[in-house]
């Protein structure tokens, strides 16, 4: 009661702190955006000089990189846009059965860019695109082959998202996390609303690592599920692990205008895990001794939580809302 | 101490956020305390009668199922059919139980595990696409009285519930479902084939006929599967009635902490709003496009399935649930704690949950006048799109509300009270 009293006695005296919020967009959101976005127009622009797989491996894996800085953000406009970015576990083959269609059908789509943005998210984005590059089964064509444009749609589709994904953030979302509280504003009643929403995009993103990217490969200790890992035709897996634990901690630390020491200590002791693992595609989770390596990993990540939930959660009061994954 | 000192620092700089939730807490303390007792038993009472109307239903059901083996034809089908339907309104009504109680979810699977590669349990058509993750997907247990798994022979001679317990989830996949609503729905309407057209599945009742008039092969087998389907929804659903009821240990879970049991109702009305029926059940099928990610894909009555959620959150809310005969379950509830916290927070609350149901509604209405939950998931149908998004949008925006009673009602510090984090933070980095 005595403290309670502090704090609200402390509140009246005290000037609105908006800091964390702004630090947030400014420093980590929107330049990862705008990256993202710059990333995909450069992917477009090599699909179109040289559709070819290995010709835009590189470009690829630029815009998959820029993409894990914000990649696991479900809030505003990211809330729907990032499924058709990134549609990934996909647990029933959808990406296949989609591809194999439109290629089977030579399916003229490809030279339409708005019938494509209508196409199942499963034969769209950074998966579809991996699978076509990097699938030995789609990835040898020629630059006469349907699956040229259809590579060249791909990137050109992705291009556009990410630019409406970009514009959508700073041109609109943005004012609306920054406004929490003021009149007229029906998304966040209260600055603490904006806070509380990104602080579980950081834990949610962190439990997507280690609940999907992580745990998906490792399967039980019988029956491990390599064909699970995320991305592992590309052989990201585990550098997919290593950037959005890093994303998580860099947004973490922009939302904080105080320093988290213990956060990044945490995300040292991920990285440190991580130079052990072997295989970045993690297929040789069937060795124990593989499987034991992924399996600290996790834990490692599972501590970042820990950390963020001490120095950010519990000085604020905050805990987590829901989040995207909650269902099964 | 470090620690200690950077979060004195994070403390000045946010009072005002944590002034907030403190000023909260002195709100409801002493006032709600001597009501939430009484609410979480109503929430109690809510699932036990639940819980037993769906158990009343699904004995119709199998009343139902007997009739038809014993005597298929269009009509027993139909009936059957009919009452699978019937059984899904206090089932869905109870789904807002599972993610707050443990109990229920690890429970959950076995009943109303979805979606289903359906070829394991019965033919399918040509077209059946198989993933590469399941290998068992058109393993077709009515046809195989042996198979084999994992090198081990499975003697499939007598399909019982023992067995098809023991092949639900098989080799660790959750699509092998073998038990539950929807490995019975599969049995009484088969595949849907009918795409994005209109028309749910069309399985003949000769499927159950004896001798030269059996249709899809092995229709002993197929009745013999649907009673042990059936007697094992029974088994389950009497198993759950009784953790609800009087001493049950779901009823005695809620009860045991206040705090804890509020956050478990709390819990469960987000959870389902959002991740569950928003994004994996509505919003990621349609972004999918593919007319398989319906909830209830054979029978097409999908609509219902979500409409009784949504009204099964907005019962926990207002501690109010219409039984199968119309008799009324109610008490003390979590709308009268959030008033006494907020009072505009709960006006907020109520309006929110009456509009997702009204949305939801409107695809009930839309599907009962002939335009199909899987027609609306056709790529490129724009009013199919705007129903399924408004049911979907509705299901955010009161998600947001349920997040602020969470805060209002100060839970998430609870929770955390006797935690390593809370009460000696550099405790957690030892």
């Amino acid at each position: 009661m005595r403290f309670a009293l502090a704090f609200v006695l402390a509140a009246t005296l005290a000037t609105p702190s908006q800091a964390g919020v702004a630090e947030a967009l400014d420093d980590h959101i929107l330049p990862g955006f705008a990256s993202f976005a710059a990333a995909s127009a450069d992917l477009e622009a090599a699909a179109r000089s040289d559709c070819t797989a290995p010709a835009l491996a590189a470009s690829f894996h630029d815009a998959f990189d820029a993409w894990l800085v914000v990649g696991d953000l479900r809030l505003g406009p990211s809330e729907t846009g990032a499924l058709s970015i990134a549609f990934w576990p996909d647990t029933r083959g959808f990406t296949e059965k989609t591809l194999a269609s439109l290629i089977g059908a030579q399916n003229p789509i490809v030279d339409d860019p708005e019938a494509f943005a209508e196409l199942s998210i499963a034969g769209r984005g950074l998966f579809a695109l991996e699978m076509l590059l990097f699938d030995p089964d789609y990835s040898d064509y020629g630059t006469e082959d349907y699956r040229c444009a259809l590579a060249q749609a791909l990137a050109s589709d992705l291009a556009r998202q990410a630019a409406a994904l970009s514009q959508g953030w700073s041109e609109s979302f943005a004012s609306v996390l920054l406004s929490a509280g003021a009149d007229g504003n029906a998304r966040f009643l209260s600055e603490e609303e904006a806070v509380r929403a990104i602080y579980t995009q950081i834990l949610s993103a962190l439990q997507f690592t280690t609940d999907s990217r992580i745990a998906r490969p490792m399967g039980s200790f019988e029956r491990p599920r390599p064909i699970r890992a995320e991305a592992r035709r590309s052989g990201r897996s585990l550098t997919n692990v290593l950037a959005s634990t890093q994303a998580a901690v860099d947004l973490a630390e922009a939302l904080a205008d105080w320093p988290l020491p213990e956060t990044r200590a945490a995300l040292g002791r991920v990285q440190e895990a991580a130079e052990a693992i072997e295989d970045p595609a993690f297929g040789d989770v069937d060795n124990p001794a593989a499987r034991f390596r992924l399996e600290v990993l996790q834990q490692k990540v599972a501590a970042v939580t820990t950390a963020i939930e001490a120095e950010i959660g519990a000085p604020l009061g905050l805990s987590a809302g829901f989040n995207a994954q909650d269902g099964d | 101490m470090k620690q200690i000192e950077h979060q004195k620092k994070g403390q000045d700089m946010k009072f005002r956020t944590l002034a907030t939730s403190a000023l909260a807490l002195t709100l409801v303390t002493g006032a709600a305390k001597a009501d939430t007792g009484a609410v979480l038993e109503t929430y109690a009472n809510i699932a036990q009668a639940g819980y037993a109307d769906s158990l009343t239903t699904a004995r119709a059901l199998s009343d139902a199922v007997d009739a038809l083996i014993a005597d298929p034809s269009a009509e027993t089908l139909a009936a059957a059919r009919a009452a699978w339907v019937a059984a899904r309104v206090p089932y869905q009504q109870t789904e807002v139980y599972r993610f707050g109680n443990p109990i229920v979810d690890d429970w959950e699977g076995k009943v109303n595990a979805w979606p289903l590669d359906e070829g394991l349990i019965d033919y399918v058509a040509s077209d059946y696409v198989l993933s590469d993750e399941n290998e068992f997907a058109a393993l077709n247990i009515i046809a195989n009285p042996s198979f084999t798994i994992a090198g081990e022979e499975v003697d499939a001679s007598e399909i019982t519930p023992e067995l098809i317990e023991g092949l639900h989830e098989l080799d660790g996949i959750e699509a092998n479902v073998a038990t539950g609503y929807h490995a019975i729905e599969f049995l009484l309407w088969g595949q849907d084939l009918n795409g994005t057209g209109p028309g749910a599945g069309d399985r003949p009742h000769t499927d159950y006929a004896a001798g030269d008039a059996c249709t899809g092969g092995n229709c002993d087998r197929r009745a013999a599967y649907l009673r042990a389907a059936t007697d094992l929804l029974i088994s389950d659903l009497e198993e759950m009635e009784a953790n609800w009821a009087e001493g049950g240990a779901a009823r005695e879970a809620v009860m045991q902490d206040e705090a804890a049991g509020l956050s478990a109702m709390l819990t469960g009305m987000g959870s389902l709003s959002y991740g569950e029926l928003a994004g994996e059940r509505m919003r990621l099928g349609l972004m999918l496009g593919d007319p398989e990610e319906e909830h209830d894909c054979f029978s097409d009555n999908t609509h219902w399935s979500h409409y009784y959620d949504g009204l099964g959150i907005q019962n926990v809310y207002h501690g109010r649930y219409t039984r199968i005969d119309g008799s009324v379950v109610e008490g003390p509830s979590l709308a009268d704690i959030a008033a006494e916290a907020d009072p505009a927070l709960d006006t907020e609350m109520a309006a929110k949950l009456d509009a997702t149901v009204a949305a939801l509604g409107a695809i009930s209405q839309a599907a009962e006048g002939g335009f199909a939950y899987d027609q609306m998931l056709a790529m490129g149908n724009a009013e199919g799109e705007a129903l399924i998004m408004g049911g979907v949008n509705a299901l955010i925006d009161q998600t947001r509300s349920i997040e602020r009673i969470v805060a209002a009602l100060d839970l998430g510090g609870i929770a955390l009270e006797g935690s390593d984090s809370l009460d000696n933070p550099g405790a957690v980095f030892e």
